[in-house]
């Protein structure tokens, strides 16, 4: 974080949830994805989407743009009661053509990189026509369909969610502890011995 | 004692004995032969002019039908019995007009004039065209509201059933008894289910309908609509069933809204809202698909 502050800057960026900075959209297609952002945002009440265009740099890196932003980033039109843990951004670089999404904790036991990469895939072939809208409005379309679903999964298992975010420090603690209770650290008794000879 | 030719067959009738030399058998057999169908002396397949009239003229005077003669009068007598007891037990009259076994209807002759012909008392009443030593000839035509109580494929079973226990006997009267008896059995059982299910006679427009002939579609139309008649508020009713069930869905999933259980996660990275987790694409090139891309992430952001 301190390397990407050291790039992009260590203050709050003020922003809204649609921010077409590199003004890839067209007004009716900004209306658009505001209404499937703003869906989303309504069938998933924790959740919001927020998307950003623009140019990245050269020496930066998209991924830890989107890191830093997600971080840093204060969107004015997302309700107080849903932080940016349980933000989705997706940054577009239209120079580079470069696209990547970061996604904040809360989403983190029920998202993998490749559930955000086939977002993207269905994106793909539209952005390479420079069809930004449309691709988005898949991708975002994609990304209902995978939330609802993890959010189904997680209602029925949610220990299998939990399990995924227990720190690696709870879990020695937690084989150790299993070792105790089956291996008794007490000295090993004589009728002990004599089973082992 | 001394015969002339054709005495012996004479004496024979008589009941006298005859010595076997005296017989001539060709002339017996002619002779049983005139006997049984007095009517072969008519030439010709066709039904003579003469007993046209007897047969299709009038409202017929009986059950049974046999202006020709072919049957003896103590087996026009049996089988006039047997109709009688039908008609007395069924509530569907059983008319049998008797033809020669070779012998053909005049094509002037409509099947439907002998139901039209038949006394309107209200009954239902099955027309039998029976030919003498062929039963599989026979053909059978009801009544319109015959017609309507059952299906013509169940008549049609017990035309031909009937003609097949009546092909299993010898003699010609044999297998017309037969084959009355058992019509007149297959009428009261099948009239009797009709009964039990207690539905109402069904106006048709199919009128008489031969079974020896098979159905045309155009025959079968009245059937089919009736059959669609039926579907209609079925399909009606399953077709809702599913719109209903389609919006019920439909409103259920707009209306349906997802939460995710909230897990206490440690701050990696140094990110206070994130740790950077995600995907990156490059649509540079179509020459770079997605499926090249897929596992192009680095491992510092992979989750530890």
């Amino acid at each position: 974080m301190v390397d990407a502050d050291r790039m992009f800057g260590d203050g709050d960026v003020k922003l809204r949830s649609l921010t077409d900075t590199a003004g890839i959209f067209r007004r009716n297609e900004r209306d658009r994805l505001e209404c499937e952002m703003e869906r989303i945002g309504i069938v998933f009440p924790q959740i919001f989407v927020a998307v950003y265009t623009g140019r990245i740099g050269e020496m930066a890196n998209l991924r830890q743009f989107g890191f830093w932003l997600l971080n840093r980033g204060l969107f004015e039109d997302v309700p107080v009661e849903k932080p940016n843990e349980a933000g989705i951004l997706i940054v577009i670089d239209p120079d580079s053509k470069v696209s990547g999404i970061t996604f904040g904790y809360l989403l983190d036991p029920f998202l993998e990189e490749q559930d955000t990469f086939d977002c993207l895939s269905r994106a793909h072939s539209y952005w390479l026509e420079g069809r930004y809208a449309e691709g988005l409005l898949k991708c975002l379309a994609q990304l209902r369909k995978l939330l609802a679903k993890r959010a189904r999964q997680a209602r029925r298992d949610p220990e299998k969610y939990e399990r995924k975010v227990i720190a690696p420090a709870a879990v020695g603690n937690l084989v150790r502890k299993i070792r105790e209770n089956n291996f008794p650290t007490s000295a090993p008794t004589e009728e002990g011995k004599e089973v082992r000879r | 004692m001394l015969l002339a030719q054709g005495e012996p067959v004479k004496t024979l009738e008589e009941g006298s004995l005859v010595g076997g030399l005296f017989l001539d058998f060709e002339e017996i057999s002619a002779a049983e032969k005139e006997k049984k169908s007095p009517a072969s002396t008519e030439d010709g397949q066709e039904i003579a002019e003469k007993y046209l009239a007897a047969y299709f003229a009038g409202k017929p005077a009986g059950y049974l039908i046999d202006p020709q003669g072919l049957l003896a009068a103590d087996e026009k007598k049996t089988l006039v019995k047997l109709l009688e007891y039908h008609a007395e037990e069924s509530a569907i009259d059983l008319v049998a007009y008797v033809f020669r076994g070779d012998q053909k209807i005049p094509r002037e002759i409509r099947e439907e004039t002998s139901l039209e012909r038949l006394p309107t008392d209200g009954k239902s009443a099955a027309v039998i065209y029976y030919f003498l030593g062929a039963p599989e000839r026979t053909a059978m035509y009801l009544s319109p509201m015959m017609a309507a109580r059952a299906s013509a494929a169940e008549y049609q079973r017990t035309l031909a059933s009937s003609v097949m226990q009546a092909v299993a006997s010898t003699s010609p009267f044999g297998q017309f008894e037969v084959f009355l008896e058992q019509v007149s059995n297959r009428i009261y059982s099948m009239e009797r289910i009709t009964k039990s299910s207690a539905r109402e006679p069904i106006p048709s427009q199919q009128g008489s309908q031969p079974f020896s002939e098979k159905k045309t579609i155009s025959d079968q139309a009245p059937e089919i609509s009736l059959r669609m008649k039926r579907m209609v508020p079925i399909l009606a009713g399953s077709f809702g069933g599913l719109v209903v069930l389609f919006c019920t869905w439909a409103w259920w999933r707009r209306r349906a809204r997802f939460r995710f259980p909230e897990f206490e996660i440690e701050p990696r990275m140094g990110g206070s809202h994130a740790a950077g987790i995600g995907a990156v694409i490059s649509f540079g090139s179509p020459a770079i698909p997605p499926a090249i891309q897929r596992n192009r992430v680095p491992e510092y952001m992979r989750r530890a």
